[in-house]
């Protein structure tokens, strides 16, 4: 028995970690995102990349108006934080007599031509003075190859204590902070802040208006006999696989014949018929009971009241379901804004033309784009946290019925 | 005095079903006239060919809808009734877009949008109202209380409501709509909008239905028909006639300024021009076997020792079906495979399962242009982290094995090898966890008897698996598999916004979509892109009912 306990226990072992390898593969993505969105332009290009957005630490020193830098310095073994107080100090490289491989860097005013005035001959030919060196407190007799800028490191507790180094190559201190305003930034970029006012506006007109039509046509289809319904539903049926990429050549012609062109009416109006939408009611409503309806009917209530008030309480989570399909369906539409908004006509852009004009426009800022990103990631995210049951339900009725 | 009145009644009515049909010998006379005049050659010339043709096939058949209900009315006959309904109801509701359409009210939303952003916070009211009318549903028991949230609720609502409308600009609207409205042509579509609706009444109304006789059969009819109409009209306007049109742009040479012939089938000639010839040796130079202004080399190839080159008119055409057609059969497996092995895992019941379930759902409901960039910057040569995972994987291989293998610094994006694959990536990623719920939904539907009278037949995991699952499964599999093949073959946003420029480099991400886009809407030779569509729809087509006919052969069960 207890065997089959351990082994079942290695099971579910096994099953947690692939599934959880797979959610990290699935929201690595997202949190790349967000964390990117807070950082600072330099930090977005730091290699090996660093997911938590850090920025160099800043001290304020007596004697400089200016908060200095910090940065890790290894003395001996210890690593200490050190302030950089003046960069770009003219330097050379020396170069050990005997090995030129072992090198250091020390500024070209602390260096003195050695006593003896020997001269020493390069590899390449070039004939140097050996100088007097100061090397960790010592004196060496190193020869120059070449010539590079240091920076001037002190302890912020004893100015005294210097170090001369290259900062390129220096570890600055670093701690984990957050710039959201990023944000606001980018929403002043491009228009971004009337594309989300747009993109709200053309989603709540196509959701209202999808559920209207979808719920009347639904009933129709699911409750009322009418010549030619059969036929009619068949067609509509057919045509949820037609891909929208066949209508999108007459629809624009269609537009520029209504003078829609660059308008929202062109990304709201086409879009509140919905054959699949309709299919969904009609799936819902067939499964209401009649005798409901039919005592309704015989004590005289129309058939607008009967779906008011009896249909439509009992569709709610049907509704609902139809409601999140739209509402992703014209939030993350790009396709047809694009074709139908210009490029110039900025006051009309929804979010993912904003975004497709801001890839160009912030090519390198990607804490810039990946706010713009996430401004129109997260308030889907935002609602299927709310309502996941939907989200998950809108999924699985496109296959089980279909 | 009853019958006094009751006759007086009858009397009404016989003289509105008189005014009725007078208005519709009126309005099949005047609906012959309208024809006349589109058609005629000095008549609308601001309007395309292809409208005023199918306006006055839509006129002509309402006007014979129209004399057929005078003609039945005369002879006080039910269907008369039906066909003046209808016939004015679709009167009304042409006229009264038409009318919206003059009063911009369609254009408002734009100057809606304009304030929406500082209005769009009342609304939130709104959302007040609707609380407090649900606390009212607490008090069921004390049906005052529970009246009075419901009216409090209610009130809030409404006066929240008003206040967003008003700072939306309620009133400059209206004011526009008023100046609007003094125009002369708008007055004239207002008055016949009104006929239309007087029209309706006369029939709709209970006396005259009586009168001619309604049945329950014809009212139910109506009805049934007027529920569909919103949906049918948009339908018809938005789908259907765009998806015929749509054959009919394929034989044009339409371009951007609407100017357009009827060229018949060279758009898809054009497209399907192919030309193969024998080379002398294999590096022979395309243009000394054939005509470079109409050809294009597509590719070379080695058969039977001899060497043939193949061209084609429209090399980018192939190139693009080609690609679109490596996507389509890479990207399948790749997110379905996974899928299915997942929805396997989180199908047994340990605890957990929702939240991974919730989680693999995620990429699904996120903007493709969205998460294109978030992969975009992921794949970035020098910075981007996949790279930064293959070196460490290559640094741990290379300690533990003492191999040699250098930093990875692929160019996912901007090499021909890879840009394809990173694409590909992308897309099943986005499309697994979608594929993963419906695969789950489909195995809950398998009963859970199979498997226990299978594991007392002592049939092992994988046995379960070949025997059970995936032939239960084969329905969701099917469709899984076919909505994903359709949705891939019309990958357009993640090349679009992922390579730079689109298509890039090369040819080696142009996708059909793509190549319609830049045919449609950036060459505007839109006859060429509405015969490219045609193809793509012939291909998704054909691929749907291979698979359909595969599924059919397999014997699914039908659970």
């Amino acid at each position: 028995m207890k065997s089959f306990k351990l082994s079942r226990f290695i099971t579910n072992m096994g099953a947690y970690i692939i599934l959880t390898i797979f959610a990290l593969v699935m929201l690595f993505p997202f949190i790349f995102m967000v964390a990117t969105s807070l950082k600072t332009p330099d930090d977005t290009f730091n290699y090996p990349p660093r997911l938590l957005p850090r920025e160099g630490v800043e001290t304020t020193l007596e004697g400089f108006d200016k908060p200095v830098p910090l940065y890790h310095i290894d003395i001996e073994g210890v690593k200490r934080d050190f302030a950089l107080v003046e960069t770009g100090i003219p330097a050379g490289i020396y170069a050990e007599l005997d090995d030129l491989s072992s090198t250091f860097s020390v500024p070209l005013d602390m260096v003195k031509p050695s006593a003896s005035g020997d001269q020493f001959t390069l590899p390449d030919g070039t004939v140097q003075p050996i100088m007097d060196v100061p090397v960790n407190g010592t004196i060496m007799q190193l020869v120059q190859t070449g010539k590079t800028a240091l920076g001037r490191f002190i302890d912020p507790k004893d100015f005294s204590r210097e170090v001369f180094q290259v900062v390129r190559t220096s570890q600055p201190v670093t701690k984990v902070t957050a710039h959201p305003e990023n944000y606001s930034h980018v929403m002043t970029m491009e228009n971004m802040g009337r594309s989300l006012t747009n993109t709200i506006l053309v989603t709540l007109f196509v959701v209202i208006g999808q559920l209207v039509t979808s719920v009347m046509g639904g009933y129709a289809f699911a409750r009322l006999r009418f010549p030619g319904k059969d036929k009619l539903f068949v067609f509509y049926l057919g045509t949820i696989m037609i891909p929208f990429v066949m209508l999108i050549i007459p629809l624009y012609q269609l537009m520029v014949l209504f003078g829609w062109t660059d308008k929202l009416a062109a990304l709201i109006f086409p879009w509140i018929f919905s054959a699949y939408g309709t299919f969904l009611m009609r799936q819902f409503f067939i499964t209401v009971p009649k005798e409901i309806e039919e005592a309704a009917l015989i004590d005289g209530a129309s058939r607008f009241k009967i779906l008011y008030n009896i249909f439509l309480p009992a569709a709610a989570p049907a509704l609902a379901t139809m409601a999140t399909f739209t509402f992703l369906y014209a939030w993350n539409s790009f396709f047809w804004p694009l074709v139908i908004i210009n490029t110039g006509n900025y006051e009309n852009h929804v979010l993912t033309l904003t975004l497709n004009m801001l890839r160009g426009r912030a090519s390198d800022s990607a804490n810039l784009i990946l706010a713009g990103a996430a401004i129109s990631i997260l308030p889907p995210f935002l609602l299927y946290i709310l309502g996941q049951r939907f989200f998950i339900e809108s999924a699985m009725s496109s296959g089980v019925k279909g | 005095m009853q019958v006094q009145k009751t006759h007086k009644s009858i009397n009404q009515t016989q003289l509105i079903i008189k005014v009725t049909t007078a208005w519709h010998f009126l309005l099949s006379i005047s609906g012959i006239f309208l024809i006349a005049y589109i058609i005629f050659p000095h008549g609308l010339k601001n309007i395309p060919v292809w409208l005023s043709y199918i306006s006055a096939i839509l006129i002509g058949l309402l006007s014979i809808g129209s004399f057929y209900s005078a003609f039945k009315l005369i002879k006080l006959q039910r269907q008369g009734r039906t066909a003046s309904l209808v016939v004015n109801y679709i009167g009304l509701v042409v006229t009264a877009l038409l009318f919206f359409q003059n009063l911009g009210i369609f254009l408002g939303v734009d100057a809606l949008a304009k304030t929406f952003g500082s209005s769009i916070g009342w609304l939130s009211g709104v959302l007040l109202g609707y609380l407090v009318y649900t606390i009212g549903d607490r008090y069921h028991y004390r049906i005052q209380i529970e009246e009075m949230f419901h009216k409090i609720g209610k009130y809030i609502a409404l006066i929240f409501f008003a206040i967003f409308l008003i700072k939306s600009g309620l009133f400059p609207a209206l004011i526009y709509l008023a100046k609007q409205m003094i125009l002369p042509s708008n007055f004239v579509i207002l008055f016949v909008v009104i006929v239309f609706g007087l029209a309706i009444w006369s029939m709709w109304r209970e006396p005259t239905a009586l009168y001619l006789n309604r049945t329950n059969a014809q009212t139910e009819a109506l009805e049934g028909y007027l529920f569909l109409s919103p949906n049918l009209i948009g339908f018809l306007i938005f789908f259907a006639f765009p998806l015929v049109f749509s054959f009919f742009i394929s034989l044009t040479d339409w371009d951007a300024f609407g100017n357009s012939n009827f060229i018949g089938l060279a758009n898809y000639f054009e497209l399907f021009k192919l030309n193969l010839k024998q080379l002398a040796n294999s590096t022979q130079d395309f243009f000394q076997v054939m005509d470079g202004s109409i050809f294009s080399e597509l590719l070379r190839f080695n058969m039977f020792g001899k060497s043939y080159v193949l061209g084609a008119a429209d090399a980018r055409f192939w190139i693009a079906l080609r690609n679109t057609l490596v996507f389509g059969i890479v990207t399948v497996p790749l997110s379905a495979i996974p899928a299915l092995f997942l929805a396997n895992i989180l199908n047994s019941k340990i605890p957990g399962m929702k939240i991974f379930r919730a989680i693999y759902f995620l990429p699904s409901i996120a903007a493709v242009v969205g998460i294109s960039l978030i992969w975009q910057w992921l794949y970035n040569a020098t910075i981007g982290y996949i790279n930064y995972f293959i070196t460490v994987g290559l640094d741990f291989i290379n300690s533990v094995f003492s191999t040699g293998y250098p930093q990875a610094q692929i160019r996912w994006l901007s090499e021909s090898r890879t840009a394809l694959l990173a694409i590909i990536i992308v897309s099943a990623w986005q499309t697994m966890g979608f594929n993963t719920v419906l695969f789950l939904a489909g195995l809950q539907n398998v009963p859970k008897e199979l498997y226990e009278a299978a594991t007392v037949d002592g049939a092992g995991r994988w046995a379960k698996f070949w025997k059970i699952t995936l032939p239960l499964l084969a329905p969701t599999t099917f469709f899984v598999i076919t909505t994903t093949t359709i949705q891939a073959f019309q990958v357009f946003e993640q090349v679009f916004i992922m390579t730079n420029p689109p298509g890039s480099p090369g040819t080696s991400t142009l996708t059909i979509v793509l190549y319609l886009y830049q045919n449609g809407f950036q060459r505007f030779q839109q006859g060429y892109a509405a015969a490219i569509a045609w193809v793509l729809f012939i291909v998704i087509f054909s691929v749907t009912l291979l698979q359909f006919r595969s599924q059919r052969k397999t014997g699914a069960y039908d659970v």
